[in-house]
């Protein structure tokens, strides 16, 4: 018969358990990179391992004690601009970058700062929307990370020092780059921005060692190649098709999957006539030779901007009573969308928000287009039923986590764009839905401490889908719109935020709010979770704070 | 002294031919800038201008901007620290883009005339009894915002459009709110802020109140405005005259 005291240690004892010890400080391989989900202590790769579920088996922080996390350490930075960095967190060591090609390593235990890296980004770098990065990736003692300018650089993880400096494009012609590079084997792939620029998008792999290029996958087909007949005449040269979201991997198919962005100019597409491949798709990539195995486009001939720039989500799990490989999607577009990752075969696709450019899909999966007459409004509006935040996966609830955008349309302004290099490829504009002239609109980012508009141009929720059905199980409702991305836990909860600037702990079956804390600052990035000597910890960027919680001892 | 008195007199020209000339902007060059502004400007800033923290470029709210020529240098040059790349315009796309910007992203080409200013103060003050709600300095009765510095926030069409349909012009935000709590209290005023939580807002008698949505029983936006309509109320001329006073209130 145990003792109370008994009881007590098999308890301690327990909750350790479920928390692996930090390991020593190891090189990041490939290997380690593959099985992160074993490591569930560290945050390697940028949707937290190569499935990019954002999903982490750590349970010591559940749904009975969540209320009880407690602001541990916080860094504040001098971030002008939404903060939108993911960190790393490897053996006890933070790795984040702030804008605009900063990176800092701290202990991520206190938060003190080991080291800080200022890369000077060139003054002629172009962006649509914003000097942002959304970190680093890792291999061995390297750290890789993406600049505005269309570099690559790779940095000494030890010492902060820069080991080598690749230009991957020419920045007068509007490439940047905002993503976070994936490592898959021996390979750094990266993706370019510059979709709103008239750029011809590419995804290219690099030796880790050296920069040079591996392959390169040019996301618009060029003459000769498959899907170049979806392009009139010298329409691909200007054609868009940026890549500016990490994809995934699958190593059982050795696949690369990535989301590629919107046409160019964006919001003219009779200006474009054709499908216009690859863009507003997903293609997925022989991780040896970038060669195209198969591709799903989204959105046809694109006249309002959905850029497939979603982080594609991996699963395995049962469609119609067999085990499946798939692909969970929540597109800009509008629609979720369930594929069969190893043929690129279309599944299911359903409104998750209200949608009226499209009325439903053929047997193939294309959509059946619905344009609205000239005026009147789009749903989703311009910036999409959702858009880069990451969302997440848990398989133990089997439900697909997204922040959404909902009641939001757009009206849009078709105009003949010119291609100039290095200048905006719009081909026209958009207006938010609204009730009168002159109110204030949701647009990139909250710019005011003040909420100024109302719930008639639309509002965020955290959207709970079921991949079976399409359908919502649940719905978490915000009054203003949202940029957060999520975290799921083995334990049942959902990590997000929003623009108000609360941090939420939401039951993962219910989306009941077991949680929040006011940080103060709109959260433009999912957090993350890790584990240092047996405790859980939880970090989310605010505004210009990065916030690590934890339950007290 | 001679030099002082032509100073003064080409100001005063000045002024007068800026208001004949639609602010001294051609509508055809507004036109203009709203293409330019469109393709190039409003990613980052936004279909309205308010996009970027800090400035309102439709409201001419700038960060280091003053004069027109500061506008064209800044889109020149760029500010790399903020990440706004240089555009490199023609003098005419630089005239125009200051042009949209100017006319408070006007394209509708609503028409407008500025009279007197001194002869609208009086249709001010007068019998458009104005003053019974709009104080000086300051909220009036009713939450009715000061109006000291109107001329620099507002552009001549849209503060015409607020005399002649206040409850089309009305934004959200500038709803008359009523809650009544849970505890029986009722609370009439001005929305200020709001979030998934709570509620801030103003109330008639200008006391700052934080509401929790939880202990909210009623929570009303009207769409009637409190402000009248003035159409039909005033003559072309008086109308005419009070937007030039308006529009020439900028603030101290």
């Amino acid at each position: 018969m145990r003792t109370a005291l008994g009881w007590a240690f098999a308890l301690i004892a327990a909750l350790v358990m479920s928390v692996p010890q930090a390991a020593p400080a190891a090189e990041v391989s490939a290997a380690r990179i593959q099985g992160a989900a074993g490591e569930p202590q560290n945050w390697l790769t940028y949707g937290g391992g190569y499935s990019s579920q954002r999903y982490s088996a750590l349970t010591q922080i559940t749904p009975a004690n969540v209320k009880g996390l407690k602001s541990q350490w916080v860094l504040q930075d001098n971030v002008i601009g939404v903060w939108q960095s993911n960190p790393l967190v490897v053996d006890g060591v933070m790795y984040v970058t702030q804008r605009p090609n900063d990176v800092i390593a701290l202990d991520a235990k206190t938060g003190k700062v080991f080291w800080q890296y200022r890369y000077t980004t060139s003054p002629d770098a172009k962006v649509c929307c914003g000097s942002n990065n959304r970190g680093v990736a890792m291999l061995g003692d390297t750290l890789y990370m993406g600049t505005l300018d269309a570099h690559v650089v790779a940095i000494d993880a030890r010492t902060g020092t820069k080991l080598w400096d690749k230009a991957l494009a020419d920045l007068n012609l509007g490439y940047s780059i905002t993503m976070v590079p994936l490592v898959v084997k021996d390979k750094i792939v990266v993706g370019l921005g510059g979709g709103e620029f008239g750029i011809r998008g590419f995804i290219t792999a690099l030796d880790p060692k050296t920069g040079d290029e591996k392959w390169k996958f040019y996301t618009i087909p060029g003459p000769g190649e498959p899907g170049h007949d979806t392009w009139r005449e010298t329409d691909w040269e200007h054609g868009g098709g940026s890549a500016w979201v990490t994809g995934s991997y699958d190593p059982s198919l050795n696949l690369i999957y990535w989301g590629i962005g919107n046409p160019g100019p964006d919001w003219n597409a009779a200006q474009r006539p054709g499908d216009n491949l690859y863009t507003d798709s997903v293609v997925a990539l022989d991780a040896d030779t970038g060669k195209l195995k198969w591709h799903y486009q989204f959105t046809p001939n694109d006249n309002y901007d959905y850029d497939s720039v979603q982080v594609p989500v991996l699963a395995d799990i049962a469609w119609q009573g067999k085990p499946a490989k798939v692909m969970l999607w929540a597109n800009r577009n509008g629609n979720f969308y369930v594929l069969d990752r190893a043929t690129g075969k279309f599944l299911l696709g359903a409104p998750f928000v209200k949608v009226n450019w499209m009325s439903g899909f053929d047997a193939n999966g294309r959509p059946i287009q619905t344009p609205q007459p000239t005026g009147a409004a789009t749903y989703p509006g311009n910036q999409g039923g959702t858009n880069w935040f990451p969302p997440a996966f848990n398989p133990k609830t089997g439900l697909f986590y997204v922040s959404a955008w909902e009641n939001y349309g757009s009206i849009y302004r078709r105009e003949q764009a010119t291609y100039e290099p290095g200048k905006v490829f719009g081909g026209g504009g958009q207006s938010v839905v609204s009730p009168a002239p002159g109110t204030p609109t949701p647009g990139i980012g909250r710019k005011s401490l003040i909420n100024n508009w109302t719930s008639e141009t639309g509002n965020g929720a955290v959207l709970a889908i079921d991949p079976q059905s399409g359908k919502r199980a649940w719905t978490f409702p915000q009054f203003d719109v949202t940029e957060a991305g999520l975290l799921t836990t083995a334990s049942g909860l959902v990590f997000t935020g929003g623009r108000e600037g609360y941090v939420y702990a939401l039951d993962a079956k219910t989306g009941k709010e077991l949680w929040k804390a006011h940080l103060g600052g709109q959260i433009n990035m999912a957090p993350i979770t890790y584990a240092i000597d047996g405790k859980q910890y939880v970090s989310v960027i605010a505004g210009r704070t990065l916030v690590t919680f934890s339950l007290d001892n | 002294m001679l030099c002082g008195g032509l100073a003064v007199l080409a100001a005063v020209s000045g002024r007068a031919i800026a208001q004949v000339e639609d602010h001294g902007y051609s509508a055809a060059d507004i036109q203009a800038g709203f293409k330019i502004y469109s393709a190039q400007c409003q990613l980052c800033h936004g279909p309205n201008g308010d996009q970027i923290a800090g400035i309102n470029l439709s409201r001419q709210r700038f960060k280091r901007v003053v004069s027109d020529d500061d506008i064209k240098a800044t889109v020149s040059s760029g500010i790399v620290s903020a990440g706004m790349p240089a555009f490199r315009f023609q003098p005419a796309e630089l005239n125009s883009i200051v042009a949209f910007i100017r006319s408070g992203f006007d394209t509708s080409g609503t028409p407008f005339k500025l009279g007197d200013a001194a002869r609208g103060k009086a249709v001010f003050e007068g019998k458009g009894g104005c003053t019974a709600c709009h104080a000086p300095q300051g909220e009036g009765r009713f939450n009715a915002p000061s109006l000291s510095a109107v001329g620099a926030a507002r552009q001549p069409v849209e503060i015409q459009r607020y005399i002649l349909e206040p409850n089309k012009a009305m934004l959200p935000l500038n709803r008359p709110v009523s809650i009544t709590l849970k505890d029986g209290r009722t609370l009439k005023g001005r929305r200020l802020n709001e979030d998934s939580y709570s509620v801030q807002l103003r109330d008639e008698t200008l006391r700052l109140h934080s509401i929790a949505k939880a202990d909210i029983k009623s929570y009303e936006l009207g769409k009637t405005s409190n402000m009248p309509s003035y159409a039909g109320k005033l003559s072309d001329t008086e109308l005419a005259d009070l937007l030039g006073y308006l529009t020439s209130l900028k603030g101290s």
